[in-house]
C-alpha cells in the first residue's frame, strides 16, 4: 500500500512539473481576449458587404494573428510592416503570435471546439493546403468572405492555382496572401551553373556523380517541399503535370512503380546513402549552408536572396530551376469560426493584398520573399502599378530569373495524390 | 493519531489525487472514444476497430517503431543502470559534496536542451566535426562519423544515458551513503574480498532502488517524445513520433490511429510500474 501510495505521489509530481509550461503558453494567447470580446462581441457587428462597417468594428480590436514564427526576418517584416500600419491607419493592434508549425494554430482551434470555447483565442492563420484541408473538414473557418473584402478584386479568382488551394476548392473560406515556386539553390562557389542539371534525370546523374552531396527533403508533413520534389519526378516521368490535375486511380498505379524505381534509384547516392532524410526546410537549409549537401530547396520567389540577407546562406547562393515540372501556388490567410476580433481579421487580410504591400513583400531586404498574390493587370492606380513592376526587377542575382520560373511553372496535382505520394515514399522509398 | 481516519493518506493525498484522475482519466476516455472513432470535431462518431486493425496490422510501421522504441528504451536503461551503480560505489567511498553537485548540475538541464546540445557537438557539420576537420583529421563533413539521426538510435541512447546516470547515481547514491559502513567493515573483517562486499553487501543494499529508478527511467525513456524527436531518423520512428505524426495528421480521421498507439505506450507503461510495484513487495 505504502508502495502505491508512493508511486501516485511520483506521478502527481511529474504532472506539477508539466504544469508550468501549460500554464505559462496560455496567457499570451488569452490575455488580448480577454481584454477585447466583451466590446466585439456586442458593439463589434459589422456587414461584410459594407466595409466602412467592418472599419468601425474593427477599431480598437486587437488581431491575434498565429503565423509560423521560424524565420526572424518574416516576423520582423510582420511587425514592421503590417503592425505598424494596422496601429497607424485603422486603431487596430496586430498580436503576432509565432507557432512552429502552422498545425499547433489548427489544434488551437480544434481544442477549443471541442471544449465549446467560443470566442477563441485565435483570429486569423496564415495557412496551407493540407492545414487548411484539416479545417474545413472540420467546418471551423468564417465562411463567405474571401471575395468580399475589397482588394479581392485585384485577385484573380479564375485561376485555379488560387481557387484550389492542395487541390481542395478555396470555397471563399480563404484569401490569398503571396505566392511561392518550387526552386534549387546552389552555391556558385562550389559549382559552376554550367553544371547545373536540368531535369530530375539529369539530377540523378549528377547525384551519383557526386555520391552523398545531394538530399531532399522528407515527404509528409511539414515536408511539404520533399512532396513538391517528389511531385515533381511523378511528373517528368509520366510525361507532364497535366494528367495529374485531376485524380485517377489508375493513372497513379500506372505510373507509381516507376517513380520509386527512380526515386530508389537515386537513393544510394544521396546524403548519408538515403538512410535519413532532411526533415524540413530549415534542416535542409543547414546541410547546404554546413557544406553537407550541394543543393537546398527553397519556394521564396527570391530565392537564396532571403536567406543571404538573413545572414544563413552564403552570399554566392543562387536558385535555379529545371526545365520544367516547377510546382508553384498560392498560400493564404484564413479565419476560424470562433475567431473573437472577425472585423480586425478582416481589415488585416485586405492589407496584405494592398498593392503598396504586394510590392513591398518580394524585395528581399525586407525577409518576407514571396511572390504576389494579386494580378498586376487588374491594379489601376499607376504609381502602386510602377511599385509593383519595378519590385519585381529588383530581386537581383540570388533569384531564379522571373523568365525561367514562368517556364517551369506547373501547378500542383490533385489533393488525393498528397497522400498516396507521402504514405507512398514511406513504404516504398524510405521503408525499403 | 495515525490510525485516526482523517490522517489516512489517502485523504492527504485526495486533492492532488483528484486532478491526477479528473486530467489524466478524461484525457483517457477521449483517447479511447478516438481510438474507435469517435471524433467530435468532425462529427463522427461511428463505432469501428478500423484504427486498431490498421495499427496492429503485421505491415504497419507501428511494429517497426514499437522494436524501436524498446531498443532504445531498454539498452540506455541497462547502460545508465551499470554506470551508475559503478558510480555510486565509487563515489561512496570517497567523502564530499562536490561530486554530487557535478551530478545535480546536470539535473537541472531539460532533455529538450541536453538533446539540441548534443546535435550541436556530435551531427556531421557539429562542433566536434569542425574540429577535427581544422586538424586534418577529416577532410569534408561525411567522413565524420553518424552519432546522431542514426539508424541504431545511438544519438538517443547517448542522450537518455547522459541524463539518467546522473539521475540514477544520486538515487543510489543517497541509499548508500544512509546505510552504515558496518556492513562493508564486518565483510571486510570476515576475509571478503572488494568484489565479494560490492556483490553480496552493496548491491543487495542498493537493487530495490536501482530497480524503481531503472524501471521509472523505462518508462520514462519510453514514452517520450523530444529526444527521438530531435535525434531520430525518418524510419524507424519511437513510437510517441509515430504517435505524434498521426495525431498532427492534416487527415482528422488519422487521428484514431494516434490514439490507439497512445493507448498501447500507456498499457506498456503501466505494465512496466505494476511490475515494478510487484518486484518491490516481493524483495
Amino acid at each position: 500500500m505504502k508502495r502505491i501510495v508512493f508511486l501516485l505521489v511520483v506521478f502527481t509530481l511529474l504532472l506539477a512539473a508539466c504544469a508550468p509550461s501549460v500554464a505559462t503558453s496560455q496567457p499570451a494567447a488569452t490575455n488580448p481576449l480577454v481584454a477585447t470580446d466583451a466590446p466585439t462581441v456586442v458593439a463589434g457587428a459589422f456587414d461584410i458587404n459594407n466595409w466602412d462597417s467592418v472599419l468601425a468594428a474593427a477599431k480598437g480590436q486587437t488581431v491575434n494573428w498565429y503565423i509560423w514564427g521560424g524565420s526572424d526576418s518574416i516576423n520582423a517584416f510582420v511587425d514592421n510592416f503590417y503592425g505598424k500600419t494596422l496601429k497607424e491607419r485603422y486603431g487596430i493592434t496586430l498580436n503576432r503570435v509565432p507557432i512552429a508549425d502552422t498545425a499547433d494554430a489548427v489544434n488551437q482551434v480544434l481544442s477549443e471546439k471541442q471544449a465549446g470555447k467560443d470566442p477563441g483565442a485565435v483570429d486569423m492563420i496564415w495557412i496551407n493546403g493540407e492545414n487548411f484541408f484539416t479545417l474545413k473538414q472540420a467546418s471551423l473557418l468564417y465562411p463567405d468572405w474571401a471575395q468580399k473584402i475589397p482588394n479581392s478584386a485585384l485577385v484573380n479568382w479564375d485561376n485555379p492555382a488560387i481557387n484550389l488551394d492542395f487541390g481542395h476548392a478555396v470555397d471563399n473560406l480563404e484569401s490569398p496572401w503571396s505566392s511561392a515556386q518550387f526552386q534549387f539553390v546552389y552555391d556558385s562557389a562550389r559549382i559552376k551553373a554550367d553544371e547545373l542539371p536540368h531535369s530530375y534525370a539529369d539530377l540523378k546523374t549528377w547525384a551519383c556523380a557526386n555520391p552523398g552531396r545531394f538530399t531532399y527533403i522528407a515527404p509528409g508533413p511539414g515536408g511539404f517541399l520533399g512532396t513538391r520534389f517528389v511531385k515533381g519526378a511523378l511528373y517528368e516521368i509520366s510525361g507532364g503535370a497535366e494528367q495529374w490535375q485531376n485524380f485517377d486511380q489508375a493513372t497513379w498505379d500506372q505510373w507509381s512503380p516507376a517513380l520509386w524505381k527512380y526515386l530508389n534509384e537515386l537513393e544510394p547516392c544521396l546524403w548519408r546513402k538515403g538512410e535519413t532524410y532532411a526533415k524540413d526546410e530549415a534542416e535542409l537549409k543547414n546541410l547546404f549552408a554546413n557544406n553537407e549537401v550541394d543543393f537546398s530547396i527553397t519556394n521564396d520567389i527570391t530565392g537564396a536572396g532571403t536567406g543571404i540577407a538573413a545572414g544563413l546562406l552564403p552570399a554566392t547562393s543562387r536558385a535555379f530551376v529545371f526545365d520544367t515540372n516547377m510546382i508553384g501556388d498560392f498560400n493564404y490567410v484564413a479565419i476560424p469560426l470562433n475567431a473573437p476580433n472577425k472585423a480586425a481579421a478582416l481589415v488585416l487580410a485586405n492589407l496584405l493584398l494592398d498593392p503598396e504591400f504586394q510590392a513591398a513583400q518580394i524585395l528581399p531586404e525586407n525577409g518576407f520573399g514571396l511572390g504576389y498574390a494579386i494580378d498586376v493587370t487588374r491594379v489601376t492606380d499607376s504609381a502602386a502599378l510602377s511599385a509593383l513592376q519595378s519590385a519585381s526587377t529588383k530581386l537581383g542575382d540570388s533569384a531564379t530569373p522571373a523568365s525561367d520560373l514562368a517556364n517551369s511553372l506547373v501547378g500542383d496535382s490533385a489533393a488525393e495524390y498528397q497522400n498516396l505520394i507521402e504514405q507512398g515514399w514511406a513504404e516504398n522509398v524510405l521503408q525499403k | 493519531m495515525r490510525s485516526h481516519p482523517i490522517f489516512s493518506p489517502w485523504l492527504s493525498l485526495a486533492p492532488a489525487l483528484t486532478i491526477v484522475l479528473v486530467l489524466l482519466g478524461a484525457s483517457l476516455l477521449y483517447a479511447v472514444a478516438e481510438s474507435v472513432g469517435y471524433i467530435s470535431v468532425i462529427g463522427q462518431s461511428k463505432f469501428s476497430l478500423d484504427a486498431y486493425r490498421n495499427t496492429l496490422d503485421l505491415n504497419s510501421e507501428f511494429w517497426a517503431s514499437l522494436e524501436f522504441s524498446l531498443w532504445i528504451s531498454i539498452v540506455s536503461t541497462l547502460i545508465s543502470s551499470a554506470i551508475a551503480l559503478l558510480l555510486a560505489v565509487w563515489l561512496s567511498e570517497r567523502r564530499g559534496n562536490t561530486d554530487t553537485l557535478a551530478l545535480n548540475w546536470n539535473l537541472a538541464f531539460p532533455h529538450l536542451v541536453w538533446s539540441v546540445a548534443l546535435l550541436l557537438f556530435l551531427s556531421q557539420s557539429g562542433l566536434f566535426s569542425r574540429w577535427a576537420a581544422s586538424l586534418g583529421l577529416i577532410s569534408t563533413p561525411a567522413e565524420f562519423p553518424v552519432l546522431v539521426r542514426d539508424r541504431f538510435g545511438i544519438g538517443i541512447i547517448l542522450s537518455y544515458i547522459g541524463k539518467e546516470i546522473p539521475f540514477l547515481t544520486i538515487t543510489i547514491l543517497s541509499v548508500l551513503r544512509s546505510q552504515s559502513v558496518g556492513y562493508d567493515v564486518v565483510a571486510e573483517n570476515l576475509g571478503a574480498s572488494r568484489w565479494q562486499r560490492l556483490r553480496y553487501v552493496t548491491i543487495p543494499q542498493v537493487m530495490p532502488a536501482l530497480l524503481a529508478g531503472s524501471l521509472l527511467i523505462f518508462g520514462f525513456i519510453f514514452s517520450s517524445y523530444e529526444v527521438p524527436a530531435l535525434l531520430g531518423v525518418g524510419y524507424p520512428r519511437a513510437l510517441p513520433v509515430l504517435a505524434l505524426r498521426f495525431f498532427l495528421d492534416p487527415d482528422l480521421r488519422a487521428r484514431s490511429e494516434g490514439m490507439v498507439i497512445s493507448l498501447i505506450i500507456t498499457l506498456i507503461v503501466m505494465i512496466v510500474a505494476v511490475v515494478s510495484l510487484k518486484m518491490k513487495d516481493e524483495g
